[in-house]
């Protein structure tokens, strides 16, 4: 143990996306990702002392499954901890190691495969057994009811919605990492509504040495645990983590270069710019179609499975402030970005990492 | 040097096989309640909420924290590494102090096991779905092969196993926090029931439902409260395949090299080279008697042949050291919490806030966390004396 806080570097990202791919089991899909973002660090394994997780037993499909998948992520006689959260919460806790001096480079991965866990079922058993559960509510009618609320409040809009998924479909379309199929989904919400279901493990290389590509600010938000008591189209969590994470970082939320949103869905991800105060109440549809420099990865509909999601939308913030976005990649340099990762039930926590390429 | 920190609060509820009576929120309620409480602290100092708990499956409700443990408006994570789960809670806690994040950090974890149908159908599901699964491994039969490894290679008898589970038995009669202490000798253990070979039933963790909660500070938040000083917390993980680890250049699978590495570790960041002189008590999350007989040989407590000679010493309470002044996670088990009671109870005894079962004289203790196939180690060390 040595002094912090220290500067925290990113290194290398590498994002997996395939379905039931019978070739490989889940260990070996996290151990090609977890390979790739060493790769693309340069790191080889020998030089990373932290391993932190994201995981969760119920889309893993087996209680405490970090114990046979933490090995495949690079947790040999290494210190390993494991989030049952969003990827972006084990980011920052990597972040946390790093900069308290306790590692010098730590590995983040996380992962979910929608092919055999099921996110829709594993959702549904974290409602209150007595007054939710038996109307088979989870995390996507969440997602339904924030747009609900929002059609309630803004009616005279309900037309910018086929603008936005047009966009988000075509966005998706340019992500060469994107795979996905579609599942029902409640009113409101439509086929293009919704996110790609995928097998997906997103792995990061974070430390202490200079990298092009710094982690400037972070921050976490909180919401009630009860979805109607919530400020569905506030998300005080949202702005709360993305508040602290500017706070940090010293720049303006409204000033950063480019913006990769987690959302289960469209409406969640076109409703969190007006949470943050990127547009004008009522107009987050309109401007998730106009702004190209929002959720340019296609975000949900180019694939999706909890928890890997926030660390998702971390590499590809990662990729575009480092111009490695391939066909995604902004035609304009991309020195600053926000990504955020949501985690159940509809974004109670919430995490907000910025990044600064200057 | 990073800031120091110490633990500044303790709450723990009683732990019962089931508590029918209350809800998870109310039990987490409790706890925290009187972890804040003993640390003269209100919410709105707390920076970081951590919550622990272990399989989902165990309660049957998926992220039974989110209603019962985070607080709106205060950053908030879970950590899941099974048995370890409140140590790595810790780890975790203490390094969001270190880099600065916040002054002072809750530590939460949370077990109702006591709702699963059959405890040992959900941990035969921690095993591999394709290898392990079908021929019921469980985390009974799982220690039954260590026992009998030791018992080949180094001489343990089942006798022993039975004598530490009689002695910790004993020594939980004056904690306050089990419900129903159980009373039992060495020769009632040999009659029980036959779990797994050698296992017997005895000598076996019960089901144990309750919340623990710890409050931590960065020394500048401590003030002149009593405090445990951390003076070094490590945790290492290993391969899950124990046919990998029966005979390896690190060590053999009764070496349990991650606790044998994360306490080297530990006793280098606290400058210790001699562990049975520096400890004053010890507190070991072995939820079998012969899991603790392997961690005292990892913890450097015995040397490895030594190690059946020095159980006798411990069975007769002439260890040189308090082993689980708590009667330790035999006595009570709850998964999710029961790596950090034991985090907590080294506190206690160090603050000298520990009731009934506190000793004389314990200036700095160590704590051990066990999560998984053996494959997750935690070592924490406080002590009185700030380092």
């Amino acid at each position: 143990m040595t002094a912090g806080p220290h500067p925290v570097h990113v290194h290398g990202a590498a994002v997996s996306m395939s379905w039931a791919d019978r070739t490989k089991s889940l260990t070996d899909l996290i151990f090609d990702g977890v390979t790739a973002a060493l790769a693309d660090a340069g790191i080889a394994m020998d030089r990373v002392e932290s391993v932190v997780l994201a995981a969760h037993d119920l889309i893993d499909g087996r209680s405490l499954s970090s114990m046979v998948t933490s090995p495949a992520a690079g947790a040999y006689l290494r210190d390993e901890i494991r989030l049952a959260d969003d990827g972006l919460a084990a980011l920052s806790l990597g972040a946390a190691r790093i900069a308290a001096g306790e590692a010098e480079y730590s590995v983040v991965a996380a992962w979910g495969r929608a092919s055999e866990g099921d996110p829709v079922a594993a959702s549904r058993a974290a409602m209150d057994p007595f007054l939710v559960q038996p109307l088979g509510l989870g995390e996507i009618d969440v997602s339904a009811f924030r747009c609900t609320r929002w059609l309630a409040t803004y009616p005279d809009r309900a037309g910018d919605r086929a603008a936005s998924r047009r966009q988000r479909t075509a966005r998706a379309g340019r992500n060469p990492r994107a795979h996905g199929g579609a599942h029902p989904l409640p009113y409101p919400l439509t086929d293009e509504d919704g996110p790609a279901w995928a097998d997906i493990v997103a792995a990061a290389i974070i430390g202490r040495p200079p990298a092009p590509v710094r982690i400037a600010g972070i921050g976490h938000g909180t919401d009630l645990p009860s979805v109607g008591e919530r400020d569905l189209l506030g998300m005080p969590a949202l702005r709360a983590a993305a508040e602290a994470a500017s706070a940090e970082a010293a720049i303006r939320i409204d000033a950063l270069d480019l913006y990769e949103i987690d959302g289960m869905t469209l409406a969640d991800e076109a409703l969190a710019l007006e949470a943050l105060g990127l547009c004008a109440p009522g107009a987050g549809f309109a401007t998730y179609a106009e702004a190209d420099r929002v959720n340019r990865s296609g975000g949900s509909a180019a694939g999706w499975c909890y928890p890997a999601m926030g660390l998702v939308r971390f590499c590809e913030a990662f990729r575009q402030a480092g111009g490695r976005a391939g066909t995604a990649q902004h035609p304009a340099p991309v020195r600053t970005a926000l990504a955020t990762g949501s985690a159940p039930i509809g974004g109670q926590t919430q995490t907000a990492v910025i990044l600064d390429a200057r | 040097m990073r800031e120091a920190a110490a633990i500044i609060g303790v709450g723990q509820t009683v732990y019962r096989k089931r508590h029918a009576d209350k809800n998870t929120a109310e039990l987490v309620r409790e706890a925290v309640l009187a972890a804040l409480g003993d640390a003269g602290l209100g919410l709105d100092a707390v920076g970081l909420v951590v919550g622990g708990v272990a399989p989902d499956a165990l309660a049957g409700i998926n992220h039974l924290d989110m209603t019962s443990v985070a607080r709106p408006g205060i950053p908030y994570f879970r950590v899941n590494t099974g048995g370890a789960t409140g140590s790595s809670a810790v780890l975790a806690a203490l390094s969001w102090i270190a880099a600065g994040r916040c002054k002072v950090a809750l530590v939460v974890a949370v077990e109702r096991m006591g709702h699963a149908v059959t405890a040992q159908r959900i941990f035969n599901s921690i095993f591999d779905p394709i290898y392990e699964k079908d021929i019921s491994l469980s985390t009974i039969s799982m220690v039954a092969l260590r026992a009998t490894m030791l018992m080949q290679r180094y001489g343990y008898t089942m006798e022993q196993w039975a004598g530490l589970a009689a002695r910790n038995a004993s020594v939980s009669h004056l904690n306050d926090t089990i419900d129903e202490p159980r009373t039992f000798t060495a020769a009632d253990v040999l009659r029980s029931r036959v779990l797994a070979w050698p296992i017997h039933s005895l000598e076996a963790c019960p089901t144990s439902e309750g919340a623990c909660a710890v409050v931590i500070a960065a020394a500048s938040a401590v003030g002149e409260r009593r405090a445990a000083w951390i003076h070094a917390a490590r945790g290492l993980s290993d391969t899950y395949a124990m046919g990998d680890r029966i005979s390896r250049p690190e060590g053999s699978l009764v070496d349990l090299v991650t606790l044998q590495r994360s306490g080297a570790q530990a006793y280098r960041d606290a400058g210790i080279t001699d562990p049975l002189a520096a400890f004053d008590a010890v507190e070991i999350q072995a939820p079998f008697a012969s899991s603790e007989a392997m961690a005292y040989m990892a913890l450097g407590l015995c040397r490895p042949e030594d190690g059946p000679a020095f159980v006798d010493l411990a069975i007769e309470g002439r260890a040189g050291i308090a082993i689980n002044p708590s009667g330790g996670p035999q006595a009570v088990n709850p998964v999710s919490a029961t790596a950090l009671v034991r985090i907590a109870e080294c506190a206690q005894q160090v603050r000298g806030t520990a009731g009934r079962r506190q000793l004389d004289g314990i200036r700095r203790a160590i704590a051990t966390g066990q999560g998984g196939a053996t494959q997750f180690s935690t070592a924490v060390i406080v002590a009185q004396d700030k380092p």
